[in-house]
């Protein structure tokens, strides 16, 4: 993998084979890759196999333990206090946590960043403004926010996207504020201004590709602390609402049973965990596979930040 | 230097009170408390007592009057929910979290400096693979989890310390410590880890290796400093977290902090202490937004000159 | 060099003194406020779920105020035994109803209040004037009086005559619910430590930390096991259990069956009902058929053997066995899904808009397993063809559905409620529930409306059969309640402490019933 860091200027047309090549001879970023694409797979495809048996009720059979096939593959996983499948309501689960993560990670990730950005390369009063609006949406106590958003409007998918991004966008738009501050001031970034480039042209190629890394290693980050926040939203009642079901509300439902019932919540955290391991392994592999420190000079190969992205 | 805190204290006003009047006006929106204080027979006369005994009466541009009077002379009103004095009830609280957020803040800035260098000085080797590992699996364990199992484990099972409660001394520090400390540890090593690895391969510390510079030197002297602008960005980001309290540790280890305040204000409609209880925390977050800020300047010269300037 | 490294060296050590200034400034108040556990053989510990709001004795129809005030630091006239639901002496030695509106009583000599004031029938119509005429309005008189104001008079020093508007068979019941005060407590306002006469007076409040209480050492009656309690309260009930298991509590209360306490697990029928309240006045839910495929669907034997882990007992009414106008033989309704399938199929077949969405509204953590509960319940009934969406509430929110006034254009909903009479006669809960502008009440008829009312006027074993004979009528002609079950409570306790819990320990936990096992 150092060899990476050797490796310098490839010709931006030749990058996407040379990535997937790369990837392949790194065993864990291959079977993080693998992780993502299967738990992808799963939630476009998985709820359509299984819906109907993750609403079956069976109160006879009630948290039965796991590691036995006694009750059918499909209660391999055990069974919740109404007697379903834990694991097909994993599977089922995937979809809305990811249909909630994914667009709350990547909203709250672009707006922060842009904004952020543009900020920290203008500085003065534009920079103090929008610090500020940070500041304000940071002491704001989130729970307050989630609580009125969803008391006002109706605890949906949608409004969980809406309050998990506006909570989240301080963070990138914190992070790119401070590190294109910083750039701003650097002689490349001079040198570009003097030759009459326009401002948005300079922060998208020349301040992004050096923060990005550091961006989407706080997206994989926040990836798990979102999924975790709207576990601890539907601890609190305003979560997703049953009969639907995400992880987040599998975990908060179970940790009453952690004692008699491990199960319950054992999986669909280890389901959190697992995923958000592999988008930091997979983040981090980009990382050094794609390191800007060596290339910085170049322009932006564009369909590369479509595979940093990989989620 | 004076100037520039002086500059950012008057800035900060403004957020200050935007962020005031926007808890005063959605809490207001998340419904009258009626229901909540008085008997369920309430007659419409006994209702009517009461939003006037409580102000609810006045029309929401007197009552916002009343309350950033109030602001200003530390009189938030009394508590629905108790009768007691809201600003009180808050600052009763807030040095319970402080406390906790501050010892977590610590062992995680500590702790993650030292884990991250180490697996940054060689990336992709065993040590980063595990570090990496542990710590990104630290970042995404739901911390009730943790809590409840250590209860389980560290206080029934083995008896080593008590479940809960601030009574017990040091011991009773340990298990909500380390339950908070968990994800910022995870997360700032990862972010160290970072920017580490970018910071050593940059040019100029590959030109102090050339000129010999010792491993350790080079990690502390050149790469560390570089590294600590995102870590001491996403340190604050963590820090407003605790210090907006960590309600899951606070309720199952009934430490009585402010997130709980907030939470059993919140769910109570008990405004009042909910507004002394986001002051308190917003006026923090505004000294440590204003002391990270200090930080940077302090870490980068070209930053400082910008404000002395 | 393009980015030359950053030359500044006191950077870091700066920051990092700052962080500890600051840790060094926040002070160490917490880690001061050490006290003495109190444990041993004069000491008991208590751990409840929340910290008492207040411990104003007027509030003490709350639980959370009740289950620490009521018989320990103040004390009623009389108190119901909660086993034989009579009324047993206590401040009052007797009482009888001296003319249709009014009753007398005499009160016991020689008891003061922790503050050296003498308990006499001045300090007793003080204190009813005080919870139940001001404008205070306390808990307790909405909770047994309604809006109704009563005439209190001290004849002499030991007789009290209270007399309502119109004539009250249970008045002296009501009154149970009056907690006692010093006549020095303020009447314009709640206070949040009363003066009371009982075995216990408060000693040290570290609000969010402890509760202590001592013992009373000038109390009239026989003096307490324990001199120390000491309150402290955890939310979560796998660490109520855990400091239980741990040493760190003797009794925890409010615990669920899956809260690990294990052979310290003590379960105790707590009076409380579960049902489904039908919004009856919106459509769908104005079709008996519908309200009554509901009941079909719920399989109330089913969820208490599984669900209720055998802790509940299929209901029939909204009150459980001990409470006046308790029917013994209660109708379970049976579970037939094909009979809701087919009354739901034959209603829309009359046109009746059985695809609207209906809202299944639940107070979260309102008793244990109340989501998984819904959730079974919304499975059923969407197999029976109904349209039913789970919302999960916080108490405010749920309350405005359901206490009047209700919410406008709420369409029509499916409200769990959990009753519970702690007043022992069925009164409370049929002006309540039952009553077609009852508070708590979305719609009925004028002649179940004179029924109650009919019944309500009697007394003996009269009411008795005539309170009981309504429950079948509720189920077959308006069919406003899906009733679900009678629920137990589970405590864990040590087995250092002696104590048997009843039906009224959930909101009245007298600590003078506990002793230590030798």
């Amino acid at each position: 993998m150092s060899a990476t860091l050797e490796t310098p200027l490839e010709a931006p047309r030749s990058q996407n084979p040379k990535l997937l090549t790369l990837l392949l001879k790194d065993k864990v970023a291959t079977l993080a890759a693998l992780v993502l694409c299967f738990v992808f797979l799963t939630a476009v495809f998985g709820p359509m196999l299984v819906a109907e048996q993750a609403r079956e009720q069976n109160l006879l059979n009630a948290n039965a333990e796991p590691f036995t096939l006694d009750g059918g593959w499909l209660n391999f996983l055990g069974t919740d206090p109404l007697g379903r499948s834990v694991l097909a309501r994993l599977i089922v689960a995937s979809r809305t946590t990811l249909s909630v993560a994914v667009p709350a990670v990547l909203l709250s990730l672009v707006i922060g960043s842009l904004i952020g950005m543009w900020a920290g390369y203008h500085r003065g009063r534009r920079e103090t403004v929008v610090m500020r609006i940070a500041d304000i949406i940071l002491s704001f106590p989130s729970l307050l926010m989630a609580v009125v958003v969803l008391y006002i409007f109706s605890p949906s998918s949608a409004n969980l996207v809406l309050v998990l991004a506006i909570t989240r966008i301080p963070i990138y738009l914190r992070t790119a504020r401070a590190e294109s501050a910083e750039l701003q001031s650097r002689l490349f970034v001079d040198a570009a201004r003097t030759f009459g480039t326009k401002p948005t042209a300079i922060i998208f190629r020349h301040v992004l590709p050096i923060i990005l890394p550091t961006l989407l290693t706080v997206a994989t980050l926040d990836f798990c602390f979102v999924m975790l926040s709207e576990s601890s939203l539907s601890f609190l009642g305003i979560g997703i609402q049953p009969p639907s079901v995400s992880w987040g509300l599998m975990v908060a439902q179970g940790r009453t049973y952690l004692q008699t019932a491990w199960w319950l919540s054992f999986f669909p955290g280890l389901a959190i965990v697992i995923t958000t391991v592999s988008a930091t392994v997979l983040a981090s592999w980009a990382r050094l596979a794609t390191d800007p420190a060596q290339r910085w000079r170049l322009t932006l190969p564009r369909h590369k930040r479509g595979r940093k992205e990989v989620k | 230097m004076t100037g520039f805190l002086r500059r950012r204290a008057v800035t900060s006003l403004l957020p200050l009170i935007a962020v005031l009047l926007g808890v005063f006006f959605l809490a207001r929106l998340t419904g009258d408390p009626a229901n909540l204080y008085l008997p369920v027979s309430a007659t419409p006369e006994q209702r009517q007592n009461f939003i006037e005994a409580n102000g609810l009466d006045d029309s929401i541009w007197v009552q916002m009057w009343d309350y950033l009077g109030g602001v200003l002379t530390l009189d938030f009103g009394d508590s629905l929910r108790t009768g007691e004095s809201a600003a009180a009830m808050a600052l009763r609280a807030f040095p319970a979290t402080l406390q906790l957020a501050f010892s977590t803040m610590l062992i995680a800035v500590v702790g993650a400096v030292v884990i991250g260098s180490w697996a940054a000085y060689r990336p992709n080797s065993v040590a980063d693979r595990i570090s990496s590992f542990l710590s990104m699996t630290a970042a995404s364990v739901p911390d009730f989890w943790f809590a409840i199992v250590g209860v389980w484990i560290f206080a029934v099972s083995l008896g080593w310390l008590p479940t809960s409660g601030v009574t017990g001394g040091m011991a009773s520090w340990v298990l909500p410590v380390a339950t908070l400390v968990i994800r910022p540890l995870g997360v700032l090593t990862q972010v160290v880890r970072g920017a580490m690895v970018s910071a050593l391969s940059a040019p100029y510390v590959r030109l102090a290796r050339s000129k010999g510079a010792g491993d350790l030197r080079v990690v502390t002297h050149h790469a560390l400093r570089n590294a600590a602008a995102p870590a001491l960005t996403v340190a604050g980001d963590l820090m407003v977290g605790l210090i907006n309290g960590a309600v899951v540790v606070e309720t199952i280890f009934g430490w009585p902090g402010i997130g709980k305040l907030m939470i059993d204000s919140i769910l109570g409609r008990d405004f009042a202490v909910l507004q002394a209880c986001v002051l308190l925390t917003a006026v923090s977050i505004f000294v440590l937004n204003i002391l990270i800020d200090i930080g940077y300047a302090l870490l980068d010269a070209r930053v400082r000159e910008k404000v002395s300037a | 060099m393009l980015s030359p490294p950053i030359r500044r060296s006191r950077g870091l050590p700066k920051v990092a003194g700052l962080l500890g200034l600051a840790l060094v400034a926040s002070g160490c108040t917490v880690a001061n406020s050490e006290y003495v556990t109190g444990g041993g053989a004069d000491g008991l510990r208590i751990v409840l779920p929340q910290e008492p709001p207040t411990l104003e004795a007027c509030q003490s129809s709350l639980t959370a105020t009740g289950v620490v005030v009521r018989s320990n630091i103040t004390e009623p006239l009389l108190e119901r035994d909660p086993d034989s639901g009579e009324l047993e002496p206590l401040l009052a030695t007797e009482w009888e109803q001296t003319s249709p509106e009014t009753w007398t009583f005499k009160l016991r000599e020689g008891v003061t209040f922790t503050d050296g004031t003498p308990f006499d029938a001045e300090a007793a119509a003080f204190t009813i004037d005080r919870a139940v005429n001001s404008d205070l309005a306390c808990e307790v008189e909405g909770y047994v009086f309604g809006d109704t104001d009563l005439e209190v008079e001290a004849v002499d020093e030991t007789t009290l005559t209270v007399t309502s508007p119109e004539p009250d068979p249970i008045l002296p019941l009501r009154l149970s619910f009056v907690e006692m005060v010093s006549t020095k407590t303020s009447t314009t306002e709640k206070v949040r430590e009363p003066i009371g006469t009982g075995p216990y007076r408060v000693a040290d409040w570290q609000a969010g930390q402890r509760l202590s209480l001592e013992s009373n050492p000038g109390y009239w009656g026989e003096v307490p096991a324990y001199k120390n309690v000491n309150y402290v309260w955890r939310a979560e009930g796998s660490v109520r259990a855990a400091m239980v298991a741990n040493g760190e509590a003797d009794i925890a209360t409010s615990l669920a069956p899956e809260d690990g306490a294990g052979e310290l697990a003590v379960a105790y029928a707590n009076n409380e009902t579960t049902a489904l309240r039908m919004q009856a006045d919106q459509p769908p839910l104005d079709d008996i058929r519908i309200r009554q495929a509901v009941n079909y669907v719920i399989d109330r034997k089913l969820l208490a053997e599984t669900l209720f882990e055998k802790l509940a007992q299929p209901a029939g009414e909204l009150i459980p066995d001990g409470i006046v106008g308790y029917e013994p033989d209660e109708q379970i309704w049976p579970y037939d899904a094909a009979r809701a399938k087919q009354l739901v199929d034959e209603a829309r077949a009359d046109g009746v808009p059985v695809d609207t969405e209906i809202r299944l509204i639940g107070r979260n953590a309102q008793f244990p397993r109340i989501t998984e509960t819904i959730e079974v319940i919304q499975g059923e009934l969407a197999k029976a063809g109904l349209n039913v969406k789970i919302e999960m509430m916080d108490t405010n929110a749920q309350l405005e559905y359901q206490i009047r006034p209700f919410p406008k254009d709420t369409g029509p909903y499916l409200l769990m409620i959990m009753h519970g009479n702690q007043a022992g006669d069925a009164a409370f809960t049929l002006d309540q529930y039952m009553l077609a502008e009852g508070y708590q009440s979305s719609w009925g008829t004028a002649e179940f409306d004179q029924k109650i009312r009919a019944a309500e006027a009697l007394v003996g074993q009269e009411r008795q059969d005539a309170m009981a004979a309504l429950w079948q009528y509720e189920q077959e002609e308006i069919t406003q309640y899906a009733y679900i079950a009678h629920m137990s409570a589970i405590m864990a306790k040590s087995p250092n402490v002696s104590y048997r819990p009843n039906s009224a320990s959930g909101d009245e936990m007298r600590l003078a019933e506990m002793s230590p096992v030798s």
